[in-house]
């Protein structure tokens, strides 16, 4: 797993705070910093279905997926794929709880050994009342794709971006 | 998947849409430490919630709406998937998923859970025959109330001998 900066948004992810305000405001059409999974492993599909008490059999039985005729590598749960998107967002927003919504859809499969990326785009800037005061919010596009592959997950996402000059930009 | 047997093949599009308004029993959930530990390192993401000794109400991954939702339904995946003639041994896939957070998700709080179907439509394909089915989820805390998250969902169940 690695975050990858992109200097040319001004976003620079992976040193644990809020990053999408320094190096200039964001704008439409701006890159989010990537996030990748550089294996995905198939342990952690079967703590993953049992923690979800997911009866199905190919995210963790290779023998029933031979059966099946579909092939011999594990399939990711598609909430894991979320969680990896998720992951990105809150990287480039600077927390897990500055992710407001996010839609996806499943377009495809990622099994176990797979490398992927998951990015996005800015689509637009907005504030909103919050409580007693506003936030601004950043709606994206999202998408996490198989390195090399195809695209798994498309969706769209909005984060809620630190103010500027405030303790945790 | 497997062939579907007995009722299931006999599933009819009236059957599913049938369901549509369905109330999920619902229930709750309590975000135990070592439960968001294990989610988070699935997650590939620090598992913030595992020191010892914490003070408690620390963040939770996102994901923790989508799980404690699933997991205080009030209904096994299996007996959701016979509500609408199917089993997991059909193949049932995600369709799309959506997610608002109205507060961040938190270490040691209960959540309760409601729901219902939304929507069930039969649909066909390249692959076939398949149902596209519609559930949506509310989360409050249990404690003072607050809708913490709001989750949508569709899942696809293959109607293989339709």
């Amino acid at each position: 797993m690695s975050g990858r900066g992109d200097d040319g948004v001004g976003v620079h992810p992976g040193d644990g705070v809020a990053v999408a305000h320094r190096g200039g405001p964001l704008a439409a059409g701006m890159r989010l910093p990537e996030w990748e999974v550089p294996e995905v492993d198939a342990e952690k599909m079967k703590t993953t279905a049992a923690l979800l008490r997911d009866p199905t059999p190919i995210h963790w039985d290779t023998a029933a997926l031979r059966a099946l005729g579909m092939g011999d590598r594990a399939i990711n749960q598609g909430p894991l794929n979320m969680a990896y998107v998720m992951n990105m967002l809150a990287g480039f927003a600077g927390g897990h709880d500055r992710v407001r919504r996010l839609r996806v859809r499943f377009r495809g499969n990622v099994r176990a050994g797979d490398r992927l990326r998951a990015g996005g785009v800015v689509t637009g800037v907005r504030t909103r009342q919050h409580g007693s005061s506003g936030e601004t919010l950043c709606d994206c596009d999202i998408e996490l794709s198989v390195v090399d592959g195809d695209t798994v997950l498309t969706g769209t996402a909005t984060v809620a971006l630190p103010e500027e000059g405030s303790d945790d930009e | 998947m497997s062939e579907p047997v007995g009722g299931a093949a006999a599933t009819t599009a009236d059957d599913v849409a049938a369901q549509v308004g369905r109330a999920l029993p619902g229930g709750r959930f309590t975000v135990e430490r070592w439960f968001a530990w294990l989610l988070a390192d699935a997650a590939l993401e620090q598992p913030h919630a595992s020191a010892p000794d914490g003070a408690g109400d620390e963040l939770a991954h996102p994901l923790l709406a989508w799980t404690a939702a699933t997991q205080a339904m009030g209904v096994t995946w299996d007996e959701l998937f016979a509500w609408f003639g199917s089993s997991a041994d059909d193949g049932p896939m995600f369709g799309e998923h959506e997610t608002v957070w109205h507060a961040p998700m938190r270490v040691g709080r209960t959540y309760l859970v409601s729901g219902e179907i939304t929507s069930a439509d039969r649909k066909s394909g390249r692959s076939g025959v398949f149902d596209v089915i519609g559930y949506a989820f509310r989360l409050h805390d249990e404690d003072n109330g607050a809708h913490v998250a709001d989750c949508w969902n569709s899942l696809i169940l293959p109607r293989r001998s339709s």
